[in-house]
């Protein structure tokens, strides 16, 4: 039998809340949770074998239930799953080993919730907008003065010099909808990570942590920012555990 | 109140879910994790992961996929 563990969290004073909240709670696979602490660090623990690890897709998401419930009552960090330890033990040894970074860890989220912004564009009406706009501001010619006299081989040059200006055009595009949306955010005194261009139809996929207390300034936030810019998809998902903003591994 | 861009489509949530507990979170080091999460997690975690975007995207397009059909 292996020990998984779910997340580390604090229970400050009240270590009784989380001995009853975990009495109520089963970890995957039906198993009985319990908790091991050192000094104010607590990590939530399972028994299980092999077997129900490679179960599938509903096991990762028991594993994540017991988690969400867990951060409704505490400030926690999320174990990645699969993070498995050999004995109470090695827990506690891990929990020693690692309690600066864990505590450090800790403090950066507490009351904070973490959310998720993808925007999604439709890549080849977006592009035909940037192309009519860059035509006729002039910045991509309709037929760029390429002097090559074999006209098959000019006019391949010219679609990839086109081609290639689109896509920077785009790219400054995707930049000027970003430098909106952190300017917008640096309001709310959010932490963000960004990432641009994930798919040709995912132009934004980003995650931001911030104070709870801002959650619903925050929607409104985004929601400003759909009605800016209609042509693009702005999906939210949130409140999570602050997965996208553990900054250690455990040694 | 702006439910326009909160998501709560299921299986877009159920993506997300599981791109975080997959892919994120503390990791712990050592042989332990590496000789337990054997070939068929990570690489269940791995599949998952690439899916998951374009899989999402579908959903937002109208194309219906179940929750068991996320296919790498």
């Amino acid at each position: 039998m292996e020990k998984i563990t779910y997340s580390l969290l604090s229970v400050k004073n009240k270590p009784e809340r989380l001995h009853a909240l975990l009495a109520g709670m089963k970890g995957i696979a039906g198993t009985d949770l319990y908790e091991l602490s050192f000094d104010e660090i607590t990590v939530v623990v399972s028994n299980v074998s092999r077997a129900c690890l490679i179960a599938g897709q509903s096991t990762a998401l028991e594993y994540a239930g017991v988690i969400e419930t867990l951060s409704q009552h505490f400030t926690l960090l999320p174990m990645r799953f699969g993070s498995l330890m050999e004995s109470n033990e090695a827990i506690i040894h891990m929990l020693e080993k690692n309690h600066p970074d864990i505590e450090q860890n800790l403090l950066k989220v507490e009351n904070k919730y973490e959310f998720g912004l993808k925007v999604f564009c439709d890549s080849g009406k977006l592009m035909a907008e940037i192309r009519v706009k860059s035509e006729a501001d002039g910045k991509t010619p309709a037929k760029p003065d390429v002097k090559i006299k074999n006209s098959v081989s000019r006019d391949w040059l010219n679609k990839k010099l086109i081609e290639h200006r689109l896509e920077e055009l785009l790219v400054t595009y995707v930049d000027s909808v970003i430098a909106e949306i952190t300017g917008q955010l640096d309001r709310l005194k959010a932490i963000s990570k960004i990432k641009k261009m994930v798919t040709p139809t995912t132009i934004i996929d980003a995650v931001f942590l911030l104070d709870k207390a801002l959650k619903d300034e925050l929607i409104h936030t985004v929601s400003d920012l759909q009605n800016k810019y209609p042509g693009l998809n702005f999906i939210m998902t949130g409140p999570w555990p602050p997965y996208n903003f553990v900054d250690f591994t455990v040694k | 109140m702006h439910d326009n861009v909160i998501d709560r489509n299921k299986d877009i949530t159920i993506l997300e879910v599981l791109d975080r507990v997959l892919n994120k979170g503390v990791i712990l080091t050592g042989d332990v994790v590496i000789s337990v999460a054997d070939v068929d997690l990570v690489y269940l975690g791995v599949k998952l992961m690439l899916s998951s975007v374009e899989t999402m995207e579908r959903l937002k397009s109208g194309q219906a996929i179940g929750v068991d059909g996320v296919k790498g």
